[in-house]
This record gives structure tokens, sequence and C-alpha cells, in this order.
């Protein structure tokens, strides 16, 4: 006896019809999937490398990666013209976190830029508010307390080392291997916690004042400090080990994604990804700000310019970090934390250019002042920006499954790339 | 600043300066048009007397009378930042030769510049919005697009109105927003 079953289909029912379609109805996204994974854009090039970009060759075809792809780092689409597994050329789409932060500043007043900046590279918000900051000091002429400086310093250089901790883990993770990521949280877990003590936030510090910071030491931030001090450098070394004994791991990201100095000055890159190149720019070093000129460190280089370079030049910087922790704390002054300046700042008109080194690279910040109480514009300088645009340079010739690894051992952060 | 480097540089581009070169803190700053762009900064990268072959960053501004575009660069013969304004491009087209020739990376910097500011840079070969949607017709940046509602002045801000920088009124026609800056 056969029964009668009504077809069977998958899809929802349709829209009634006379509604109106939007991209919320779920019946639209269904009728329309294919256009939403199309990588060519559905109008006439703007431009002669939009055209000679979007024109395949023989035996080539488009793959859109993203912008929900887990290993780009934020809200990134990559278009990727290949040729079987090889990547001809890439067409980075960016935009997807912009969220305008030089309007917004301008348009509230000196202090309120601190939080608007902190969200650009939230893995080292410190970095993102030194440069403004500095900036903004600058424009007034105000000098900030030692004290201060030193914090400043020590705050930094913790930020840094959870950067880099993350860094490590995640480079790891796009590799394909999911130890180190969580190896490596021990560390950021423990920084990020005692930056919490600090600043009252875990990630976005909005920390740092025009003319000093928001908070004296504290005893909880000192005391998780000094245990974490004790055994950071063993702890430390462990991960590094973890990585660097791994062949795997070295093979795989030794002469992968090669720069030399040259073309790495030509793309205007900074921090470890130039560092890794034999360029020993830094800026702590070669145009000196704050008190880094009173502290003892060393700017580590190596010459190789590819991903295992630019990884194990991170993981130097580290050690370096420690060091500076320890002669921050061993030489902070007494003293205040803030300069005395009026609650509404209205700086001199005038420009100034401030930048800091940060994890990834030089961080900047170009302020203009017209006398009033907000500022006329202030130009956010962000190395990632200008990292991922070496991406498409490093690219060509490689291998799809090693995008990821090239693009990670560069450190990008989405936040900080579409400002 | 740097006296010696200011010195330099009036003397090597004694025509194309507009003025003397100034300085400020860790900060030279010289000002020329923008048809001196490539020359000017083709010899600043070249020449072994100055090799600024860093190019720290590219701004555009809007001084609500003027575009600008800025040019930060750094270089191992100074303990400055040298910063360089082109001035003088008209709001309605401002166009200005690309430095990609020099620095590849200013491509995107431009492209920035562009969609913020709609400045276009003569020579850039992929001269597209990077951040705002390809059917957007708007220059965010410029100082005639004002923000749907001025957050920072509500009172829920804290912010007393001690002044209104948002309505020139005795601004002259045409001027969006007076500055000295």
């Amino acid at each position: 006896m056969a029964t009668q079953t009504p077809p069977r289909s998958d899809a929802p029912p349709k829209a009634p019809a006379g509604t109106h379609p939007s991209a919320d109805d779920p019946h639209v996204l269904l009728e329309n999937e294919y256009d939403f994974y199309e990588p060519i854009p559905p109008y006439p090039p703007r431009t002669e490398r939009e055209a000679e970009f979007y024109t395949l060759g023989d035996g080539e075809m488009f793959l859109n990666m993203g912008p929900q792809h887990p290993s780009t780092h934020g809200v990134l689409r990559v278009v990727l013209k290949l040729d079987g597994e090889r990547v001809v050329d890439i067409d980075p789409v960016l935009g997807y976190l912009h969220r305008g932060v030089e309007k917004l500043v301008e348009n509230a007043d000196y202090h309120q830029t601190i939080s608007q900046v902190d969200p650009l590279e939230y893995i080292s918000s410190l970095f993102c508010e030194w440069a403004p900051v500095t900036a903004y000091e600058k424009l007034l002429d105000v000098e900030v307390p030692r004290r201060a400086e030193y914090i400043r310093v020590l705050s930094g250089e913790l930020n840094r080392i959870a950067s880099h901790a993350l860094f490590m883990g995640w480079f790891a993770l796009d590799l394909g291997g999911l130890t180190p990521i969580l190896w490596s949280f021990i560390e950021r877990d423990e920084i990020v916690e005692m930056l919490a003590a600090l600043t009252g936030q875990r990630m976005l510090f909005n920390y740092f004042r025009i003319g000093g910071v928001n908070g004296d030491l504290n005893h909880e931030f000192l005391s998780r400090l000094g245990d974490w001090m004790s055994r950071a450098v063993g702890q430390i070394d462990a991960n590094i080990a973890l990585l660097n004994e791994n062949e795997i791991f070295v093979r795989r990201a030794s002469g992968l994604g090669v720069i030399d100095s040259e073309t790495a000055m030509r793309f205007c890159m900074t921090g470890a990804n130039l560092r890794a190149t034999g360029v020993p720019f830094d800026l702590r070093r070669t145009h000196p700000y704050s008190i880094y000129p009173e502290l003892e460190f060393d700017i580590p280089t190596r010459t190789e310019g590819d991903s295992l370079a630019r990884y194990l030049l991170r993981m130097e910087e580290v050690k370096q970090s420690i060091r500076i922790i320890d002669q921050c704390l061993d030489k902070m002054p007494d003293g205040p934390i803030m300069a005395k300046l009026p609650r509404l700042l209205r700086p001199r008109p005038g420009r100034a250019w401030a930048a800091v080194e940060g994890p990834r690279g030089v961080y900047g910040a170009y302020a203009i002042s017209d006398g009033t109480d907000q500022p006329f514009r202030l130009k956010i300088h962000d190395p990632s920006f200008i990292h991922l645009q070496a991406v498409g340079a490093l690219l060509p010739g490689n291998l799809l499954a090693d995008t990821m690894a090239i693009m990670a051992s560069l450190d990008p952060v989405m936040g900080g790339v579409d400002k | 600043m740097d006296r010696a480097l200011a010195r330099r540089l009036e003397a090597r581009f004694e025509t194309v300066l507009h003025g003397p070169a100034k300085g400020r803190h860790d900060q030279t700053e010289v000002r020329i048009g923008a048809g001196d762009v490539q020359d000017v900064l083709r010899a600043l990268h070249d020449e072994p007397e100055f090799h600024f072959t860093m190019l720290a960053d590219l701004a555009g501004v809007d001084t609500g009378t003027e575009m600008q575009v800025v040019y930060h660069l750094w270089s191992s013969t100074t303990s400055d930042w040298l910063r360089v304004i082109v001035e003088g491009l008209s709001r309605d087209d401002p166009r200005i030769p690309s430095v990609t020739f020099l620095w590849q990376g200013s491509e995107w910097m431009e492209r920035e510049t562009y969609d913020m500011f709609g400045i276009t840079f003569e020579g850039n070969r992929d001269l597209r919005r990077i951040y705002m949607p390809p059917d957007y017709t708007s220059f965010p940046l410029r100082k005639d697009f004002y923000l749907p509602d001025d957050a920072a002045r509500s009172p829920g801000a804290g912010v007393r109105h001690v002044e209104r920088t948002h309505s020139p009124v005795d601004a002259a026609p045409g001027v969006v927003r007076r500055t000295s800056a």
C-alpha cells in the first residue's frame, strides 16, 4: 500500500508574494546564494590594476577567502588568483572593520581620543594610545613626569610580550599546530590579568593620559608581576623550545615568504618584519623617545627575511622586553604620575608627529590643532596596514596552503588595518 | 630641531620651498607645491646628504580652504623627523603626483587618502576605494562631511559648550572651517 508522502524539499518555504526582499530574509539569501561567494565584483573595473587582476589567464581560477575565515586574524577578504595550487596574485578587500576612527576623533575632545584609538590593534592597545598621546603632549609642550614614563615603558613592554606570545600561538595555529596557542595563552593570560590589575581592563586598557598615566602601580599588579618575573624566563624558554625544536615547524616556516631589505624598505615595512631582513631599525634606538635612552637592551636582527626569521626575532624581542621590565622595576623613580594640565585641553595651533615602536612596527600619529578643544585632524599610522600590503608581494609563486603561514608571520591585526 | 638639516634643505631646495624650514620638538617641516613633489622626494630619497629612505606616513589634510598631503620621512642622517607638507591643492579637484615609484608601500596609503579625501594621486595604478564600499560617493574625512550627530557635543559626554567648532558663522562663503593650522 503506497502512502502519499509530500515531495521532499530542504528549502524553506518561499517568501510570501508581495513582501519586500531584504538581506535579513533567509529566502533571499537562499535564492541568491551564489552571489555571496562570487569573487569577481559586479561592476566594471575601476583601475588598470583591478582590470589586470580580474582577467583570468590560461588555466587560472579565482578563490575567495574570507571575510569569515578562521585564520585571517579578523575580518579580511582576500581574492586569490590561482594557477593550480600556486598563487598568482592576490587582491585583499578591506573595510569590514572600518569605524572611521579618525573622523570620530575629530568630533570628540582630546581626552576622548584615547578610548577611540584603543580598539585599533586590540592585541597591543597601549601602543595605539601611546602614539596619539605623545603627539598631543608635543602640541601642548607638556613634559611627562619621569615616573609616568617609567610606568608607560613597563606596561608597554608587558603588552609587547603579551602580543608576541599571542603571535607565537596563532602563527603555529595557522601552520596547523594546536598546542603552542594553549601554552602561549598561559603567559598571555597572566600578563593580561596583571595589566587588568593596573589599568582596570584586560584588553582595551584606556590607561595612558595626556601628560601621564591613569593610575599608579598598585600592590596587586606588583605582586603578580613579581611572581611572574621569577618564572617568566624559564616559562618562555620552554614555550620557545616547543616550537624551535619542532622539525616540522622549522622546515615548514623556513624559506617561506622571503623578502629582502631593499624591498622591505620600499614597502615601508617596519618592526620585526623589517629587522628580519637585516635592517636594525627600531625606533627605541634609532629615534629614542620616552626613557628608552636610559635603558640597556639590544636590537636583535636576522638576515634571512623569511617567516621563520620573523618568528625567531619576535621571540628574541620577548627576552629583551624582560630585560627592560627588570630595569624599569629597578630604576622606578618616585613622584607624580600626571603632569599638571587643565581639564579642557586647548593646545595652541600647530602640528605634531609622534611615533612609537610597537610589537608590529611603528605606530604613528600626526595631530593638528586649530586652537579649539577638539583635534583638527588626527592621522593614525598603523603598521598592520603596511604589512598586509606587502603580503601581495610575498605570496605570488607560493602554494595556497602557505598563504596563511606567510600572512600570519607578518602579524597583521585587522582592527588596525581597517581603522 | 636639527638646524643643520634645515640649512641643508634650504640650500638644496631654495627655489621650490614655500618659506623657510620650520622646526619644533623633534620635527623639521618644509612646505612645497604639488608640482615639485616627485623631484623633491626623489632628491630626499636618493641624495646621500639626505638619505630619507623611510616613508613613515602619508596623510591627507583638509584645512577647510585647501587640501594638503603630508609626508613624514625618517633618515639616519638626522635626529629629526622630516615633514614635507604639500600645500595648495584645490578642494574641488585635488591632484598630486604619486610617489609609488619611490615607495611601493605608499600605494595603499594613497588609496586611503583618496578614499577619505578624494585626492587623486596621478601615477598610482590602483587608485580605488579601500575602506568604503565601491558604490560610495562621499569623502568622509573632508570637513564638509558632517556626522549625523555630534556625540562629543552632547551634554551626556560631560563637555561644556565652550566653543562650537562646527558652525563657522563668520566664515567667508566657500570656507568650510577656518584654521590657522
